[in-house]
């Protein structure tokens, strides 16, 4: 098990000043898997990515690349797609990415091969000889993912890759996710705020909040552990009574959870449709009726939601 | 070679981007413009001085003739009449005012001097004229009677300091006439002429003699405009480390003599053109060198040397700076402090800390822009050979190479190692 295990954060602490990023962090992610990180903004994702691929130093604890330290890694072995837009205006992408093979070594003939190839699987080829600045968002979202793979690296750290793209470019995106790992058996780091994007891409999810690490699992496992079963979804004549019907429906036996989240609450529960003329008769009890009620299946991000919570983030 | 690959990246980033292109290439063409226009004229051409003269003089009768004279009014006249020496350019644009109305006009600037000349002006030379007759007779002399001539401006002025030093040659001149002409009236003989006996003269260096101030401050601007590429460097480099770029540069086996040294070479092909911007824009306005196109040739690969120092410097405040902003603040924080030290704009006091090969070392001199400053001017200004530059050249090769070697260590250690 240990041979398989690829990245290792043991005890890693990062303060900036008073304020705690990384609180005492605990992971191994494993070789040729796709391991998703999740947690609301300003959970400590991006400190702890930044850890991993030896860009900040931790306060405490320690990073191991292959049971080595992470400052002692040869340089190439980890390729890092950042959350912002990190291009060169005035470059096109096929001398970005020239550059970038440069920087890493790539004998010549080999790194052609490779700008080529990348630019097929990203549906960057007409764009090739354009410079950045005048392409699409989707197109420099796609661009700065290529950068970070042109050398091939064994470990592929992508920061919210998908942020602000249109789902044809979300799906191109998703396949050669995929196929990094089907194909090349590469190791994928994938931090993102689609829960969709974790569940469908990620082997197994680590979910952060305020530095610390609530639960890491297989997203089955993870939906399962939360709450097997299904969310009925309603919304109240008076929203003010929420929180009375909250205390109510919460002792209800099989219910899970019970959460506000826009004026509505979300109750999740075993056999829900089963359940739902008691349900609707608690709430009447409170002198509300129901407005508008749905029932669907348990989703990650009711997962997300439970161990995090609703409050906004900074 | 990864180094070549940057300096390929940057130049194309530098050409690519047009608008900041043209600023940085048209800045020293209208830095030149502007400092040529103001100094171009200064020194060469005899332009005459405003002044003002208030004449309080109440005149005065002559002991003899009985004649009414009015010195105030004839000193008034010589003032108009006078010129430039083999020129018909009047030295004085002479107002005739009032004393409040001449101060009014002082502090407007509308002339550069008053000259005040008071009411019993007329008295006091009638006084000399009867004082040297008496002499000459020996007859007990009379009381003497002095008057004041005021010479008022604004001593801050420069304008005011050129009148009031052309006004004072000029009484004394005419003092000296005045003098002149009462001793052979009384003796029929002018006596001896001074200036038969002791004479002076104001010589330029060869070559120098129709140079104007521009002439002179130019190789200063130089030195002036290429120190201020040091904040265009700090500002591009910090930009790279804002904007992510060099993150994506740092975690590749880029190193940081690959990035810098890569810049470098772009930045110094700027360099080069500003150089030859600025000299071209100076000779086009009219400045005035000497040694033909070989002194052009040296001043430009000086120019460059002194980029490179500039380029250098940059990088040592990209080390630091936060953000773009702060670079450029920065920057200019330090190199406009820097122009002053190396003496672009004024001499500066003797400081001499140590002597290489017979030459002196001054405090100035750790800064490789004042080796630059005096090889511009010995090349430009005095038309000076590579044999009369070459000390100069070789320090600030020496120096900027040093300043290079720091803007490595700093950036490497402040910028391409893991934040802690």
């Amino acid at each position: 098990m240990a041979g398989n295990i690829v990245i290792e954060a043991r005890e890693v602490t990062r303060d900036f000043g008073d304020f705690r990023a990384v609180d005492n962090l605990n992971l191994k992610i494993k070789k040729g898997e796709v391991f998703g990180f999740l947690g609301p903004n300003g959970a400590g994702k991006t400190t702890s990515i930044n850890m991993m691929v030896g860009l900040l130093r931790p306060t405490s604890g320690q990073i191991f690349i292959d049971g080595e330290g992470v400052e002692k890694i040869e340089k190439g072995t980890i390729g890092i797609c950042p959350q912002e837009l990190v291009l060169w205006d005035f470059l096109t992408c096929k001398e970005s990415l020239m550059l970038m093979g440069d920087m890493y070594q790539v004998p010549p003939e080999e790194l052609k091969v490779r700008v080529q190839k990348l630019l097929d699987d990203l549906f960057l080829q007409d764009k090739a000889n354009t410079v950045v600045a005048q392409l699409s968002g989707g197109m420099k979202r796609r661009l700065n993912l290529a950068m970070a793979v042109v050398h091939q690296p064994d470990i592929v750290v992508l920061d919210e890759p998908s942020e602000g793209l249109d789902p044809q470019s979300r799906r191109v995106l998703w396949n050669y996710i995929r196929s990094m790992r089907d194909d090349e058996g590469k190791t994928v780091i994938l931090t993102t705020h689609l829960m969709d994007e974790a569940d469908r891409l990620s082997d197994r999810i680590a979910i952060i909040d305020h530095g610390k690490l609530l639960r890491l699992d297989t997203p089955s496992n993870l939906k399962k552990e939360i709450g097997e079963g299904d969310v009925v979804e309603m919304k109240l004549s008076n929203p003010d009574k929420n929180l009375e019907v909250i205390n109510i429906l919460e002792d209800m036996p099989d219910v899970h959870s019970v959460v506000e989240i826009e004026d509505g609450l979300n109750v999740r529960a075993l056999d829900a449709v089963g359940k739902l003329p008691q349900i609707i008769d608690l709430v009447e009890t409170t002198g509300v009726h129901v407005l508008d009620l749905s029932v669907r299946q348990n989703t990650l991000e009711d997962v997300f939601i439970d161990l995090t919570g609703t409050g906004l983030r900074e | 070679m990864k180094f070549i690959s940057i300096a390929k990246k940057d130049f194309k980033e530098l050409i690519r981007d047009r608008r900041g292109l043209a600023m940085i290439l048209l800045f020293p063409m209208f830095f030149m413009l502007v400092f040529g226009f103001a100094f171009g004229g200064m020194g060469q051409n005899n332009q005459p001085n405003m002044i003002a003269v208030v004449n309080y003089d109440t005149g005065a009768t002559l002991p003899g003739t009985g004649e009414q004279v009015n010195f105030g009014n004839n000193l008034t006249k010589v003032l108009e009449d006078s010129t430039y020496p083999d020129s018909d350019v009047n030295l004085f644009n002479v107002t005739k005012t009032t004393e409040t109305d001449a101060d009014e006009k002082l502090k407007t600037r509308d002339v550069d001097a008053e000259l005040i000349i008071p009411p019993n002006f007329s008295q006091s030379v009638v006084a000399l004229i009867t004082n040297t007759i008496q002499q000459q007779t020996t007859i007990n002399p009379s009381p003497n009677v002095t008057s004041t001539i005021i010479i008022r401006g604004d001593t801050s002025y420069i304008g005011f300091g050129v009148s009031q030093g052309i006004l004072t040659g000029v009484l004394g001149q005419y003092q000296d006439k005045l003098m002149s002409e009462i001793r052979n009236a009384v003796t029929g003989s002018p006596g001896v002429e001074v200036d038969t006996y002791l004479q002076s003269k104001v010589e330029s260096i060869p070559g120098t003699g129709s140079f104007t101030t521009f002439d002179f401050m130019a190789p200063g601007m130089i030195v002036f405009a290429i120190l201020l590429l040091t904040t265009t460097v700090a500002a591009t480099l910090t930009r790279e480390v804002e904007k992510g770029t060099l993150a994506r540069l740092k975690l590749s086996k880029m190193t940081s003599f690959d990035l810098l040294f890569g810049g470098l070479i772009p930045w110094s092909l700027i360099a080069a053109a500003q150089v030859i911007i600025l000299l071209t824009v100076a000779v086009l306005i009219g400045f005035h060198w000497q040694g033909g196109l070989y002194s052009l040739l040296l001043a430009i690969l000086v120019g460059i040397i002194g980029g490179v120092a500039s380029i250098s410097l940059g990088m040592i405040i990209a080390a630091f700076a936060r953000n773009d902003r702060q670079a450029a603040n920065l920057g200019t924080l330090i190199s406009v402090p820097t122009s002053f030290l190396v003496g672009a704009f004024f001499p500066l006091p003797q400081v001499v800390i140590a002597n290489f090969w017979g030459q002196p070392f001054q405090v100035y001199d750790l800064l490789p822009w004042t080796h630059i400053l005096n090889a511009l001017r010995s090349t430009l200004t005095f038309g000076g050979g590579w044999d009369t530059i070459v000390y100069q050249v070789g320090w600030a090769v020496l120096l900027t190479t040093i300043l290079f070697i720091i803007g490595v260590g700093l950036f490497s250690k402040n910028r391409l190692r893991a934040e802690n």
